[in-house]
């Protein structure tokens, strides 16, 4: 299997991950994005989210959820690319995907690939609101 | 054996309670159960989110029982919120 696994700080280019994962030998490319979406409550909202990692192990993590896809699936080709920093409301925070030769391999993985993530890889994310923010998962921030 | 520098980094909602991502604490060999006491000495306000917090030793996930040694590097993992 090939395909690529990264942490990056820039955008995202979902269309060009895409492009990488199609092959002849594969009939099928599936793609999730993972995208910031806004949250209201109590007359505030979401102003972006923020993400941090813990790098380098954030990317061997990533890694090994390649690993584990390649082992289970018949997976040709497989990518995972996640967003730390600042990301607008709507932009891509993760992209994986993954190329099969049939559809059914190609939306298993890449629905475990982010299940994985959200219980594996070690990177968090702050909702900055126009009242304070909060660490999601932890509820720890500066919003009363 | 003799004391030396464990490297401790803390992130996320960790790093907020303990007002700071990285600490340095003298500490002989000894179990993560037992350097815990040591950091949460030093950063109490880690202390209520004691049973949320995951641990990585080197960059991988370890438990209590797990060997932690000077030179190594513990990382304080509050629950992941990747995605």
């Amino acid at each position: 299997m090939d395909g690529s696994f990264a942490i990056v700080e820039e955008t995202i280019d979902v269309g060009a991950l895409v492009s990488e994962a199609q092959r002849p030998d594969c009939g099928a490319v599936s793609t999730f994005v993972g995208t910031t979406r806004i949250d209201e409550s109590g007359g505030a909202s979401v102003e972006y989210l923020e993400y941090e990692a813990y790098r380098p192990m954030a990317d061997r993590k990533l890694q090994e959820i390649g690993a584990e896809i390649a082992e289970r699936w018949d997976a040709r080709h497989a990518s995972i690319v996640h967003r730390i920093g600042r990301v607008a409301p709507g932009e891509a925070s993760v992209a994986i995907v993954v190329a099969s030769p049939r559809r059914g391999p190609a939306f298993e993985a890449s629905r475990y690939a982010i299940e994985r993530i959200k219980e594996v890889v070690p990177i968090w994310k702050r909702e900055v609101w126009s009242d304070g923010y909060v660490w999601v998962g932890s509820q720890v921030g500066t919003r009363s | 054996m003799k004391p030396g520098i464990i490297k401790v980094l803390l992130f996320g909602a960790a790093a907020d309670r303990a007002g700071t991502r990285e600490a340095e604490v003298s500490a002989e060999a000894t179990t993560l159960d037992e350097f815990w006491p040591l950091l949460e000495e030093r950063h109490p306000g880690l202390s209520p989110m004691r049973d949320t917090l995951a641990f990585a030793v080197n960059g991988e996930y370890a438990r209590g029982g797990d060997r932690v040694s000077p030179g190594d590097e513990v990382a304080v993992l509050p629950p992941v919120s990747g995605g």
